[in-house]
């Protein structure tokens, strides 16, 4: 075949003796597309088969119809909004569902079948011979190319090619500057990291900070159950909010024979020394490896579980992490107990609670 | 004849006529009617995707009417009974309200997260198609290249949309995020204080994340699409190798009026499909996992699917901690830094030059458009086993607590089987693939070589039994054939060489009578004597 | 607050204090819990009292009833037990059941037949008057009537084979019987006990008790109720099947691995909020049609491939085959 765009003289398209489909086959050619083979499907009309066929595209519409309607129907008339309970108002968002569904189900069905039952036969072969490159053409882009650059003649004038450069490359740190300018905050000044919402100087004027539960009441020792644990926070205002996000403490009560077994083991901590409180510890509830709250506590086994990666860490020994991607252990929270006889912070976590990072000290 | 001329003048598109004298389209426009697409099933899986976009555009727009992507404190007091008087972020309340208080509106929700997941399924197996087919040689490389990073666009828009909502389990997984990028060396403190506008998580992160979400990823989604759309209309399909089939041609339909009628059609069931996923199926019911508080957690805490292998990644990640004293200051790479941070960096980069060491190995610089069955490139197959099953173990890492608690296996049996397994089960996967491929190879080579297992055994005079094989095509004095391998389905069953009829049409009762199909087939059977209805090899057809 | 607020009790928590004693003491002035509204007039919130229902619940629990002993329901070796039994004190030591409790004369009639019960499908286990057999079954001396209740309803109890943990099953008793041997396990050495009533949850505040689900209970049971894994092979049951009676028991005697929450953690109204948020949640429809177990993304993962993909792949052979 010949290229696609030559236009072949000998053909007329105004030669009135040519079919429709002879136009379409000679404009195909010319896009380098041959049709060789063109077969109707049904070349004798109103056979029972094409009528079958049509009957079943009729269908198909006539389906999508009624289905259209019967979701504009649900989507005004079924009742929507929320009710407790088994009720029919359940089955608002599965109406609407299964209509729209069966609605564009059925056109896209209907035109399927269309164009593979009813349209003709069809095979075309499309020449991919625009797709290998052509050198001569090449040259004279490549010359063009080359000849842009020489008119601005920077080779003749090296100067300004250098001043060019050197003025241009502050313009592109400007445009990045007022990202980055606008961004940018210094994980240092305040030091968040490190710091929680139990450094008292920082968040309560050097008052000590009381075990607050989640309705901000205090604690007392004997409130939390034997083999139980609380979540607790910093009763400083804004204490249970997501404002302090690295601040939520497991307070945990220890049967006496695990309470011994932890004194005995506090040792290996030495930052620890002092932290329980009785037969009360508490720790950190922000993962050392990600930040989730390892807060799943197994009183028989003492492992204190986290959900996301499942680090295990055992609670009887300084919370040290016994299974799964966490490296590090809960940092202990030093506990004591004020004069009204609430559970108190002696002081910040010792340690940066959370997952880890580059320059944690 | 005279007729049909003055048919073409009467054409009511007397428009076309005044646009075509402004614009001169008609031959841009009829090029691309008659551009020609191969028929494939397996050529369909990218328009998935494409259509899911399509989707996700139409219900996010929804979504973007009611959502209020501000963390502001405010207090619930919609329809919901559990949550009426929660303290809780505008974010959430404005998702709650769109579940439950607006119209449809969980609908559209269920449907625009379907879509997302189905978006993202699309996406990974048009590019396991177009890898395990060599679709991505040369000169496709950049189309592939586009291809990986529309997957990385899809997860991070997908990461982004799960977060929007504010619920507890989204927060999670934004916490998890945050921890992500604190573990990088050096700049890490730096990105997550400067991403979060503080500490975590801070007031500004969901406004972030919603104009990350509605306008960038989104838009550079689409910019990708375009090329690589683009591309594929300027390269042209690749095809099967078969008759008439070779590098430098496209057979199959022009794009008007079947490929478009097919591609339409498509659309729709796509869009059927998500509509009745999103009826049918209840995703991400926010409402049971309460406002994001940082002390608040789930058992079964999961990203979505296409995230899953990442989290499986960091299940599996051994307690491994670099820290050293340096200057009089600690320093330290925590264990998520390389199961989330350099694991999907190597991801990243190992698909996009693939294509380029996968040249350079073989040494085949040429260009391709026909593609290969994956039993013609064992290696190529299976590397691409090895890499599919080091993906699923992370994948069911990933859902690893779910189960071992639904089918009571020990979780931390679960964690080590990960461990053992992502180290064992590509390396088997490659030999197993390898082999399978090799086997394929042969068996296409005996069948061209002996013919088609008839399925009938002959005994001889000296009572040695044997099958009677049909050959492929000429034979030469020792029944051997000398057909050499075109790179497609070779057939193995006698039915595909036309030995026995296709069954009558119809779906509950025959539409046709034996003598039409008799009539239709007869002319162009492939072996002579054409079968027939009437006496044909052992079935128990309905004549 | 509540009249029977009871003082605080000075050195109770000092290192080493029986834990025993104290919480002798402080459950049988019926669990008041001490607020802080008085003392801190900062805390901004004082939302301990005040809530509905709550007096109604406090004079159910204020009834008088033996002190409680808080030994844990758990494989103890007898010299152990022994040890623990002798540090326990005199109150403790007058309900010591190897004085009386032979002598049935002294139990009322429910756990005279709790009694029969007993001994004859628990003794085994559980040895002569509770006293737990070592190696074989713990002591259920001062475990209570709502431990017992909880085991026996939920058919934990008696348990088939020894196993890392005992699953949820058919009850071998009925709750009536289930009650006896409780009566008796509770005259042998007291513990705690729950309210009356089937109903834990109509006086509950759904809301409020949402909050309190997803502090305390979600992290093992899931937002979904459906339960979760725990470490080697233990797990937090589901929450579906579970009744008012055994939702409550098993926060207040905190059963295998579950931490306990007693009275002065979660007060009796708190629980009851709790109960009435599961109530809520497993007995609403999923709004969104199917639920997929309310198990999170991973069925969402199996439906998008399993349902998802698969149809439309079947759609792309149907379009892409030959007519």
């Amino acid at each position: 075949m010949s290229t696609t765009t030559e236009h072949d003289d000998d053909f007329d398209v105004e030669d009135r003796s040519l079919s429709r489909f002879d136009l379409v086959r000679e404009g195909a050619r010319r896009d380098g597309v041959q049709i060789v083979h063109y077969a109707p499907k049904f070349p004798v009309p109103g056979t029972k088969r094409e009528k079958r066929v049509v009957r079943t595209i009729a269908l198909l519409f006539a389906i999508t119809g009624l289905a259209a309607l019967a979701f504009l129907i649900s989507y005004i008339w079924w009742p929507y909004e929320y009710k407790s309970g088994f009720n029919i108002n359940k089955y608002y968002t599965p109406m609407l569902g299964i209509t729209l569904g069966l609605t564009l189900l059925s056109i896209g069905l209907a035109i399927i079948t269309w164009g593979k039952k009813l349209l003709p036969d069809e095979i075309s072969v499309q020449d991919r011979h625009d797709q290998i490159a052509d050198e001569t053409e090449r040259k004279l882009t490549g010359a063009t190319m080359v000849h842009m650059v020489d008119e601005l003649g920077i080779k003749r004038r090296p100067m300004l090619a250098k001043a060019a450069l050197l003025g241009l490359a502050p313009v592109g740190a400007l445009a990045a500057a007022p990202l980055v300018g606008g961004l940018i905050k210094d994980p240092h000044h305040p030091d968040v990291l490190v710091h929680t919402g139990w450094d008292n100087k920082l968040t309560n004027n050097g008052q000590p900070i009381r075990l607050v539960r989640d309705d901000l009441t205090p604690i007392r020792p004997e409130d939390v159950s034997v083999g139980g644990q609380m979540t607790v926070y910093p009763g400083i205002p804004g204490g249970n909010t997501n404002e302090y996000a690295d601040s939520p403490t497991l307070l945990i009560h220890l049967r006496d024979e695990d309470a011994t077994k932890l004194r005995e083991n506090l040792k290996h901590v030495p930052a620890n020394r002092d932290h329980m409180y009785g037969n009360l510890v508490a720790y950190s509830k922000i993962c050392t490896h990600a930040g989730c709250p390892a807060s799943l506590f197994e009183q028989q086994t003492n492992i204190l579980l986290c959900p996301c990666h499942q680090s295990q860490f055992n609670i009887v020994d300084n919370a040290r992490p016994i299974f799964g991607p966490a490296t590090r252990r809960l940092p202990m929270l030093p506990l004591s107990v004020d004069s009204d006889g609430f559970l108190i912070a002696k002081s910040d976590y010792q340690q940066p609670v959370g997952p880890g990072f580059w320059e944690r000290p | 004849m005279k007729r049909r001329n003055v048919d073409l003048a009467d054409l009511p598109a007397r428009s076309a006529v005044q646009i075509d004298d402004r614009l001169q389209v008609a031959s841009p426009l009829r090029r691309l009617f008659n551009k020609v697409f191969p028929d494939h099933w397996s050529f369909l899986l990218g328009e998935i995707a494409l259509y899911s976009f399509i989707v996700l555009l139409l219900t996010g727009t929804f979504l973007a009417l009611f959502f209020d992507p501000s963390m502001q404190e405010t207090k619930y007091n919609g329809s919901f009974v559990p949550l009426r008087g929660i303290d809780m972020s505008e974010a959430y309340r404005s998702s709650l309200n769109i579940s439950f208080d607006v119209r449809g509106g969980l609908f559209i929700r269920q449907m625009h997260h379907w879509a997302a997941l189905l978006f993202m399924a699309a996406i990974v197996m048009h590019m396991l198609r177009t890898f395990f087919t060599g679709a991505f040689r040369r000169p496709r490389e950049l189309n592939w290249i586009i291809g990986v990073l529309l997957f990385w666009m899809g997860f991070l828009e997908g990461f982004a949309g799960y977060s929007l909502p504010d619920d507890a389990l989204s927060g999670t997984g934004l916490r998890i995020a945050s921890a992500i990028m604190l573990s990088i060396p050096i700049a890490g403190t730096w990105v997550t204080t400067s991403l979060f506008g503080g500490e975590f998580p801070g007031t500004v992160i969901l406004d972030r994340l919603y104009i990350v979400h509605v306008l960038i990823v989104p838009g550079v989604i689409l910019a990708l699409i375009a090329v690589h759309l683009g591309l594929l209309v300027k390269q042209k399909h690749t095809q099967w190798p078969g008759p008439g089939r070779t590098n430098s041609n496209v057979v199959g339909v022009r794009m008007f009026p079947g490929f478009a009628l097919k591609g339409g059609g498509f659309f729709m069931i796509v869009f059927a499909m998500i509509a009745l996923l999103g009826g049918i199926f209840q995703i991400n019911p926010i409402w049971l996992f309460g406002p994001y508080r940082a002390s608040v957690v789930s058992a079964a805490s999961q990203p979505d699917w296409y995230v899953m292998f990442l989290d499986g990644s960091t299940r599996l990640m051994p307690p491994w901690e670099f820290r050293w004293h340096m200057f009089g200051n600690y320093y330290d790479i925590p264990p998520l830094f390389w199961p989330t941070v350099v694991l999907p960096g190597i991801l990243t980069m190992l698909p996009i030059f693939y294509p380029f060491i996968e040249a350079r190995f073989t040494k085949d610089k040429a260009t391709h458009h026909l593609l290969q069955r994956p039993r013609d490139v064992p290696a190529r197959t299976a590397i691409g086993a090895m890499a599919v099953s080091f993906y699923l173990v992370l994948l069911v890492s990933g859902a690893n607590d779910v189960i071992a608690d639904k089918l009571r296996i020990s979780l931390n049996a679960m964690t080590w089987a990960g461990r053992v397994g992502l180290l064992l089960i590509p390396p088997l996967a490659y030999y197993v693939t390898h082999r399978i491929c090799l086997g394929l190879q042969q068996h296409d080579r005996e069948v061209l070589s002996h013919g088609v297992e008839t399925g009938i055994i002959r005994r001889t005079p000296e009572g040695r039994f044997y099958e009677v094989h049909q050959p492929l095509g000429p034979v030469d004095e020792h029944g051997h054939g000398e057909l050499p391998y075109a790179g497609w389905v070779v057939p193995k069953k006698m039915n595909r060489v036309g030995a026995l009829l296709p069954t009558l049409r119809g779906f509950f009762k025959p539409v046709e009578t034996v003598d039409d199909v008799e009539n239709e087939q007869s002319s162009n059977a492939p072996v002579s004597p054409a079968p027939s209805r009437h006496h044909e090899i052992g079935t128990g057809g309905r004549s | 607050m509540t009249a029977n607020n009871r003082p605080l009790d000075p050195g109770a928590d000092t290192p080493g204090a029986r834990p025993l004693d104290r919480d002798a003491s402080s459950l049988g002035a019926a669990g008041g819990r001490e607020t802080a509204h008085d003392e801190q007039p900062d805390m901004g919130r004082a939302p301990r009292d005040g809530r509905p229902g709550r007096r109604g619940v406090f004079t159910r629990l204020a009834a008088p009833r033996a002190p409680r002993s808080r030994l844990r329901r758990r494989a103890w070796a007898g010299a152990r037990m022994v040890a623990a039994l002798a540090l326990v004190g005199g109150l403790y030591a007058a309900f010591a059941p190897n004085v009386h409790a032979e002598d049935s004369s002294t139990l009322s009639g429910a756990a005279q037949q709790g009694q029969t019960l007993y001994n004859s499908s628990c003794i085994t286990c559980h040895g002569r008057n509770g006293q737990g057999v070592p190696g074989r079954g713990p002591s259920l001396i001062g475990v209570g009537s709502a431990a017992v209740e909880f085991q026996v309803t939920t058919g934990r109890m008696p348990l088939n084979q020894q196993q890392s943990e005992a699953d949820r099953k058919k009850p071998t008793f009925s709750d009536d019987q289930a009650r006896d041997i409780g009566a008796y396990i509770e005259a042998l050495g007291g513990g705690p006990q729950l309210p009356n009533g089937s109903d834990l949850h109509s006086n509950g505040d759904i809301s409020a008790g949402g909050d309190l689900f997803r502090v305390n209970c979600s992290s093992c049971h899931a937002f979904g109720m459906g339960g979760g894994a725990l470490s080697s092979g233990k797990y937090a049951p589901s929450l579906n099947n579970a009744t008012d009676r055994q939702i409550y028991a098993a926060m207040l005697t905190g059963p295998e691995n579950m931490p306990m929450f007693g009275d002065d953690q979660l007060t009796p109204q708190e629980k009851q909020d709790i109960i009435a948020y599961i109530r809520h949640q497993t007995n609403d429809q999923d709004p969104g049609g199917f639920g997929l177990g309310r198990l999170g993304p991973v069925p969402e993962a199996l439906v998008i491939f399993l349902v998802g993909i698969v149809a439309l792949v079947f759609a792309a052979l149907w379009i892409a085959g030959k007519s």
